[in-house]
């Protein structure tokens, strides 16, 4: 029987995964791709909660629409990030963007 | 359910889509001046209707949504702080872009999004209105075409931004699950100190941290501010910032005031922190941008003191300095804003001759550096006196200590950009002309910052007032 | 109707100078006619409100006794509140309007004096402030606020000073007035926090309730250091021995500044203090032999140094000290009500005579000895009536005002001591005596064909009406209408003239009178003579007792001394530490912002790597450390 540590279990693998992802990925696309695998995550973890714990009201549930619907804003402004630092630099790798340090 | 409430927030929406309107439907030049003074009129109305909230203490939406006093003093706050950072950045809002319209709808709808922090009672409203906040904030700091910076610092901010986020939901998941609701009041009758409740709440304190550039989740900051254009550097360090207070406040002043043993411990280790590494290494900086990021580090690590306390003296105290913060970086931020306009750049240097050029804009820099520093007779003194106090009273007598230590080593740096200031040749003879609103608002940060610290009492009153709201 | 309105909006008397003060300082500074008429019209309308303020005392029947106090908090914090207000009984109603009317006639009187200086605007601005500043000080509520205005006063006169900062002289003198009042008033700070400590308490009204209920309790041995504590503030700044040396240095700046700040007003704050404190002092009776003490000997002292003086400012000026003496006197006997009385005749009269001779000095410009002056009364009638008046007030010759006041404190100090009666004699009939000199020398004898002197202008002449007038009349009238029973401490006194004591100091003043016109005026005995004769006594007079000398001296040994002592220290110790310890900030701030290497999964991995160590501790670790860093019981 599947119960709430395993859907919690894969949540954490989940965003365990985007985070590493955000530190290692070369580009930003990826680091972008890896933010969205860890809301992806809390969205699990949400749901899970909201069926095993809170059956009766979706409080969870609507939590994580509104999360899906922030995380599209935030790739969409994301994008047009990108697209902004592609024209000014001709690369989208993240180890280039240090022109202000220290 | 009394949609009243969120007038002053509707009222915003609004102004800015307004704003989009007439920006599509004016001519290009015309729009452009008419359109900064419309949104301050607009903001200016909104300011006053908040007063006529005052004494309201009600919830919409099953509890989501609250006014107290405590939320209209930081919405005030917000306003204020928008109305001032506007007035003085019409001229560089002109010069970084043409669709100024936008800017200001941006600006504006930013601005919702800090009332509805301020205002939020259950986890989802937190964290739609930070993200409203922060998502805007991305597209503002990213808003300078012209500056390969501004999109490096735009493109930072959203990534180590939305990464936070991603770990201030999965915090906040936690919680709901191991209370089952989100809901502030509610969350406080259920909490139990579980590990999994306890990592809850630590994600979510490392995503406010983040929020309010806290160290070391303030790594972000001090690229974002050199980076962004002045007017959203002016508001990030002062609005979002204290949205960031705010939040903070009411989830772990009422929704983990049980816990409190727990989070105490680490809170006053991080406030420490940000007072230390704020200032050292703000003595290096050559960018005035650069060196009011770090500044602001230091700030928030006073701020956040004031939480150790953890009673309406210590919340009193908070709310005083991030009014008298936000007075003294309206006057350095203006300044800045005027020498940037004269040649282009933010450094410190740029600002050498400054007293004999225009000698009021200088004496305005100084008193808002010597305010953040805290001599008297600027209100920084008194705030940072509030906070003292209040922490002291509750044994934590070494981060005062550690607070008046690191004074002392900021009024080093503050000095270094006086002497700057006061003793440099200035660059060149060329005439130094700032606008009269920017004047104004260099006035009013002036004579705010002196008349807190000489007679702070109405405002400490209502600072007290908002704090006692919370219990 | 206006009475009451006034009495409810006093606080606007100091406000309103100090809005002259913004406003002629930061925006009308190059505009002296906007100026003058911004601050003129500032003072006058607050002079007609301390007018109503007085008319409301008297009307509502307000006294010592029941004050009218009105508060605001202006500070609070555990443990600590602090309240700005305003403070109004008789005493303080009486402050209010000599110190406004001083300052209006001033102010009209500057407006001649100063015209064509270059910083006119700056002048008039720094007059508001001080005005605003010394308003704030006499209806101070409790001894915070009048500490504030106390070194508010101080800082204007120091800049009133160094007025003409491009000479070398003045900014000395304006150091030199900083310098030595602010040794009285570190006492004078001490006192307010002992105060402080002991009581738990500023305000004026609640330390006068539990002073005695202190004394019956404790006893009065650390009141009195206390006290004396409190005193040394006086000492310094109403130029008390031996701290006086400032104020006829003071003469350095603009004339109207002498005669507002260094005769009529801020000098008096001294006073004031005392008189404001005087449930203090009254308990203590060893401090009020102190006080009585030194105020005598100021007064006797002081006299005897003007003597001999040539410079037409320092003569008046050591008339002032020697005056302050007088008042100092008075309350050390215990006589509040021949203090405030003589503070507020010698207010106009010494006014009168500085203004006076600011006439002269504007008519003979660059001429400040008297022997160089000479005959002026042809040339200057007004002025030498004006003078006329004022020596003859402050010589205590009947009917003018001096007389009266005069009476009063050397009635006072006769029923209490011996000795003392004797110097305040001695000292009334030594003032008769140098200032008729200074009037015969200067407005007398024959005209020194060099000068070219001319009556002042208008607008310097209606204030030497005003305050001749008030010079005459400001004696009798309060005399007749029972000033007593308001400006007292305790119960009301009816003594009256005590016709023996006026006939003796009259007498006297007029034998002191005719002896300088036998001295100077007649021409048979030559002065130079008589100097030579007692050349030991004149010269020590002359110099000062070389009491300056001896400060510089002291200056050299000790301070000098111990300063090459500690700059040795200082260089071989001190510096190095310290410099060792600023370098800690530098180079670590230096090592810190090595993390900022601009790659932002570096920041990542420093903000997760900082999350993970929180979430750790919290979840794992937290329950061992509770409380640890708080020092509390949690």
């Amino acid at each position: 029987m599947i119960g709430l540590v395993h859907f919690l279990t894969v949540a954490a693998i989940v965003f365990a995964i985007g985070l590493y992802g955000v530190l290692s990925k070369r580009t930003i696309v990826g680091i972008l791709m890896s933010i969205e695998l860890m809301l992806n995550a809390v969205n699990i973890n949400l749901i899970a909660f909201s069926r095993f714990i809170t059956p009766e009201v979706l409080t969870g549930q609507i939590f994580a629409i509104f999360t899906i619907t922030v995380a599209a804003a935030e790739v969409a402004v994301g994008m047009a990030m990108i697209f902004r630092v592609y024209y000014d630099r001709n690369t989208v790798h993240a180890a280039r963007l240090d022109e202000m340090r220290w | 359910m009394n949609i009243a409430l969120l007038t002053s927030e509707i009222a915003v929406v609004i102004l800015a889509l307004l704003i989009i309107v007439f920006d599509l439907l004016m001519p290009r030049q015309e729009a452009r001046r008419s359109l900064g003074y419309f949104a301050v009129c607009g903001l200016l109305g909104i300011l006053v209707y908040t007063f006529n909230q005052h004494g309201a203490s009600a919830t919409v939406y099953h509890g989501f949504f609250v006014v107290d006093k405590f939320a209209l003093f930081f919405k005030q706050l917000f306003i204020v702080a928008t109305i001032l950072t506007l007035l003085f950045s019409f001229d560089y809002i002109e010069g970084l872009t043409h669709n100024t319209g936008e800017f200001y709808a941006l600006l504006l709808l930013s601005l919702v999004g800090m009332m509805v922090m301020a205002s939020a009672n259950d986890l989802l409203t937190v964290f739609v209105g930070l993200e409203l906040m922060t998502i805007i904030f991305y597209i503002l700091v990213g808003f300078d075409l012209r500056s390969s910076k501004s999109s490096e610092a735009g493109t930072k901010y959203l990534i180590l931004g939305s990464a936070a986020s991603a770990v201030l939901l999965y915090g906040m998941s936690w919680v709901y699950g191991f209370t089952g609701s989100i809901v502030l009041s509610e969350i406080a009758a259920h909490i139990t100190a579980s590990p999994a409740m306890l990592l809850g709440l630590g994600l979510m304190l490392a995503g406010f941290c983040f929020k309010m550039s806290i160290v070391p989740f303030h790594m972000w900051a001090p690229d974002v501010y050199e980076g962004a254009p002045i007017p959203v550097t002016a508001m990030l360090a002062m609005a979002s910032k204290a949205a960031g207070v705010a939040v903070l406040l009411r989830v772990f002043l009422v929704a983990f005031a049980d816990l409190q043993a727990y989070w105490l411990t680490i809170v006053s280790l991080l406030a420490g922190l940000s007072m230390i590494v704020g200032i050292i290494v703000a003595i290096w900086q050559t960018n005035t941008k650069r060196m009011l990021a770090y500044s602001s580090i230091a700030q928030a690590g006073y701020i956040l003191s004031g939480l150790l306390a953890a009673d309406a003296a210590g919340v009193k105290g908070m709310l005083f300095y991030a009014v008298l913060y936000m007075v003294a970086n309206v006057g350095a931020f203006a300044v800045t804003t005027a020498v940037n306009n004269q040649y282009g750049s933010d450094k410190i240097d740029d600002l050498s001759g400054l007293s004999q050029k225009s000698p009021f804009l200088a004496v305005v820099m100084t008193v808002s550096l010597l305010s953040m520093a805290g001599l008297p007779p600027m209100a920084g003194f008194v705030g940072k006196m509030y906070i003292f106090m209040a922490i002291t009273d509750k044994g934590y007598f070494w981060i005062a200590m550690l607070g008046l230590v690191m004074s002392m080593v900021s009024v080093y740096y503050y000095m270094l950009v006086v002497k700057v200031m006061y003793s440099k040749e200035a660059k060149n003879q060329q005439e130094f002309t700032a606008s009269v609103s920017l004047r104004i608002v260099a006035l009013i940060s002036l004579i705010a910052t002196l008349f807190i610290g000489i007679y702070p009492g109405p405002l400490a009153e209502l600072a007290n007032a908002a704090a006692r709201s919370l219990w | 109707m206006f009475n009451q309105y006034a009495l409810s909006h006093a606080a606007l008397i100091p406000l309103l100078p100090a809005m002259s003060f913004i406003i002629v300082g930061f925006f009308l500074r190059r505009l002296p006619i906007l100026a003058a008429t911004v601050s003129v019209c500032m003072s006058l309308i607050s002079f007609a409100l301390s007018l109503g303020v007085g008319y409301g005392v008297i009307a509502n029947n307000i006294t010592v006794d029941n004050p009218l106090i009105q508060r605001i908090p202006w500070l609070s914090i555990s443990g600590l509140t602090v309240d700005m207000g305003v403070y109004i009984d008789p005493i303080s109603a009486m402050m209010l309007v000599i110190v406004t009317l001083v300052a209006l006639m001033v102010q009209i009187y500057s407006i001649g004096y100063m015209r064509g200086d270059a910083g006119f605007g700056r002048f008039f601005a720094y007059l508001s402030l001080f005005a605003s500043a010394m308003l704030g000080l006499v209806i101070a509520v409790n001894f915070v606020q009048l500490f504030v205005f106390w070194e508010l006063v101080g800082l204007c006169s120091y800049l009133l000073i160094g007025y003409y900062f491009h000479k070398i002289s003045a900014r000395e003198a304006a150091k030199k007035a900083f310098i030595t009042t602010r040794i009285g008033d570190f006492g004078l700070l001490v006192g307010i926090l002992f105060l402080q400590i002991l009581f738990g308490t500023l305000d004026f009204q609640q330390l006068a309730s539990n002073v005695p209920l202190y004394v019956a309790e404790h006893g009065t041995n650390l009141l009195t250091i206390v006290a004396l504590l409190l005193f040394l503030g006086p000492i310094g700044k109403s130029g008390q021995f031996p701290l006086h040396v400032w104020l006829p240095d003071a003469m350095e700046g603009p004339t109207p500044v002498s005669a507002l700040i260094h005769a009529a007003t801020m000098v008096v704050a001294g006073v004031y203090l005392v008189a404001r404190a005087f449930f203090l002092f009254s308990v203590l009776p060893n401090a009020m032999e102190v006080i009585a003490w030194i105020g005598a000997f100021t007064a006797c002292f002081a006299a005897s140094i003007a003597f001999t003086q040539r410079d037409i400012k320092r003569i008046l000026a050591y008339s002032t000290v020697s005056q302050l003496g007088y008042m100092m006197l008075a309350l050390g006997v215990g006589s509040v009500t021949a203090s405030m009385f003589h503070l507020m005749t010698h207010a106009f009269f010494k006014a009168l005579m500085f203004l006076a001779a600011g006439a002269v000095l504007h008519g003979l410009p660059n001429k400040n000895d008297i022997f160089e002056m000479g005959g002026l009364r042809h040339k200057m009638p007004v002025t030498f009536a004006a003078m006329t008046i004022g020596v003859l007030a402050i010589s205590g010759i009947p009917p003018f005002a001096g007389f009266f006041s005069k009476d009063e404190i050397l009635l006072a100090v006769s029923q209490v001591s011996m000795p003392l009666y004797t110097i305040a004699v001695v000292t009334s009939f030594m003032t008769a005596f140098y200032m008729a000199r200074l009037l015969i020398v200067v407005f007398c004898g024959s005209e020194k064909p060099d000068n070219q002197p001319h009556e002042a202008p208008m607008s310097m002449r209606i204030p030497l009406v005003v305050l001749g007038v008030l010079a005459v009349i400001g004696g009798y009238i309060p005399y007749a209408n029972h000033f007593g029973d308001w400006v007292r401490f305790g119960s009301a006194s009816h003594e009256g003239l005590h016709w023996g004591i006026a006939a003796t100091s009259t007498v006297l003043s007029i034998l002191a009178i005719s002896l300088a016109w036998y001295i100077y005026g007649s021409g048979k005995v030559s002065p130079d003579k008589l100097s030579r004769r007692f050349s030991t006594l004149y010269k020590l007079s002359f110099h000062k007792y070389y009491i300056d000398e001896f400060y510089l001296w002291l200056n050299h040994t000790f301070v000098d001394g111990l300063g090459k002592i500690l700059y040795w220290l200082e260089l071989h110790f001190v510096e190095g530490i310290v410099n060792g310890i600023a370098g800690l900030p530098v180079g670590l701030g230096d090592l810190v912002r090595k993390s900022q290497t601009g790659k932002l999964q570096r920041y990542g991995l420093i903000m997760f790597g900082a999350m993970l160590i929180l979430v750790v501790w919290l979840v794992l670790l937290s329950p061992l450390f509770k409380g640890v860093l708080s020092g509390g019981d949690y």
